[in-house]
């Protein structure tokens, strides 16, 4: 992807990151590269912390911009079996009836899930239910 | 404060993992006076994987603070990062009047609607505006070293974050000192733990928890203010130092490390009797 117009390339993004300081490469390393073009990849590795778009002095919205960048690219296993389970149960990580039982023994009240079909009706325009 | 109720946002890491974080939080909001409402037939918080997939990930949040709003609650407590993150933007995205009626078109199919008014609080923001009250509960100040990792998504982005309470870079710094432990700082507490990169590069995130596992080294004690990070860097030590069990310390969440200085029984607050003594 080309390089945002309002982007200095300065390379804020890239210094505190900490993908980039662990030895990775992230979105920002495409965003701010030297040509100023498309060096893809890196947009899935994140760890959603927001320090680069805190450091960006140029209000680039990085965030979006890299979110937009994965809905163009196939997602990683991790990313696409939480997914999958959203779509499936309505959580990111498999919540079923079960966790009642695991609160029951903590004292906690039970939990009601979101009802079957509610998390596709609301991710697929709102039509289906 | 004493005297409120707010709703209880759980997110599937507390529901599925960890229970102890929403006992301990009850626990040491009813001693201020404080109860909690669970959200019922929440669904997912979105973050960071519906983002990725659609930028219709709004409706679903939209769809958890539609049912605060049923409530009858202005005020949504959530415990972690990414919950309180997606859950906040979503409100303020939700100023929008065109994304505001299109969510209430969704959500109308449900008997729901949203105004977008609810706010969205961190625990750490909520007990950050009681330390006076917490200072003055304090019946058994704890000797204990404690390092710690600020919950990134509860501080940025500012703009959005900032207007949520009174959070700030040192909140969780004083609430530890409040305790009478002493916190032990690397200068790596703004790092994130690494845990929304395990969904996408396991080896790196581990790597990532490695860093701060060895940040915590001078410390007793690892302290959480947040699911993932608590999934990390507690859950899954044995795999970001698996040979290296003297990266391995005593994991502690944010309400039980201040319901033990406040003297609540460690078995109200997810822990073993004799914890952290």
């Amino acid at each position: 992807m080309r390089r945002p117009e309002a982007c200095l390339g300065c390379g804020l993004c890239v210094d505190v990151c900490p993908v980039e300081r662990a030895g990775g490469r992230a979105f920002v390393s495409s965003l701010a590269g030297d040509e100023g073009e498309a060096q893809t990849g890196g947009a899935w590795s994140c760890t959603s912390c927001w320090q680069c778009q805190e450091a960006c002095p140029a209000g680039v919205d990085i965030h979006t911009l890299m979110m937009e960048q994965r809905r163009r690219e196939p997602a990683p296993e991790g990313y696409r079996r939480a997914f999958e389970s959203v779509l499936r149960c309505g959580y990111a990580l498999t919540v079923g009836p079960e966790v009642n039982g695991i609160r029951a023994a903590r004292g906690l009240e039970p939990f009601e899930l979101v009802p079957p079909g509610h998390v596709r009706m609301l991710l697929e325009k709102g039509d289906s239910l | 404060m004493k005297g409120s109720r707010f709703a209880f946002y759980p997110g599937c890491l507390v529901l599925q993992r960890m229970p102890e974080y929403e006992l301990a939080t009850r626990a040491v909001l009813q001693a201020l006076g404080t109860e909690l409402d669970l959200v019922q037939e929440a669904a997912c918080c979105g973050s960071p994987v519906v983002e990725s997939f659609t930028a219709d990930w709004v409706h679903l949040a939209a769809y958890n603070l539609a049912l605060v709003e049923r409530m009858g609650h202005r005020t949504v407590v959530t415990v972690c990062g990414g919950c309180t993150n997606t859950l906040a933007r979503a409100s303020s995205a939700l100023a929008d009047p065109d994304l505001r009626r299109e969510a209430n078109r969704r959500l109308g199919a449900l008997g729901l609607s949203v105004t977008g008014t609810v706010e969205v609080v961190h625990l750490l923001a909520l007990l950050s505006g009681q330390e006076e009250e917490l200072r003055a509960r304090v019946v058994r100040p704890l000797s204990l070293r404690v390092a710690f990792t600020n919950p990134c998504q509860v501080f940025r982005p500012g703009e959005v974050m900032a207007p949520s309470g009174p959070v700030h870079s040192d909140s969780l710094r004083r609430l530890i000192e409040l305790t009478g432990a002493q916190a032990v700082e690397s200068g790596r507490e703004d790092d994130c733990c690494g845990a929304t990169l395990y969904l996408a590069d396991p080896e790196l995130a581990l790597a990532v928890g490695r860093q701060r596992l060895l940040a915590a080294q001078a410390a007793d004690g690892l302290l959480h203010a947040c699911g993932n990070c608590r999934l990390l860097l507690h859950r899954f030590r044995r795999m970001i130092a698996r040979d290296e069990p003297g990266l391995h310390r005593q994991a502690l969440l944010l309400p039980q490390l201040l319901g033990l200085a406040m003297g609540l029984p460690p078995q109200d607050l997810g822990l073993p009797e004799g914890a952290w003594r």
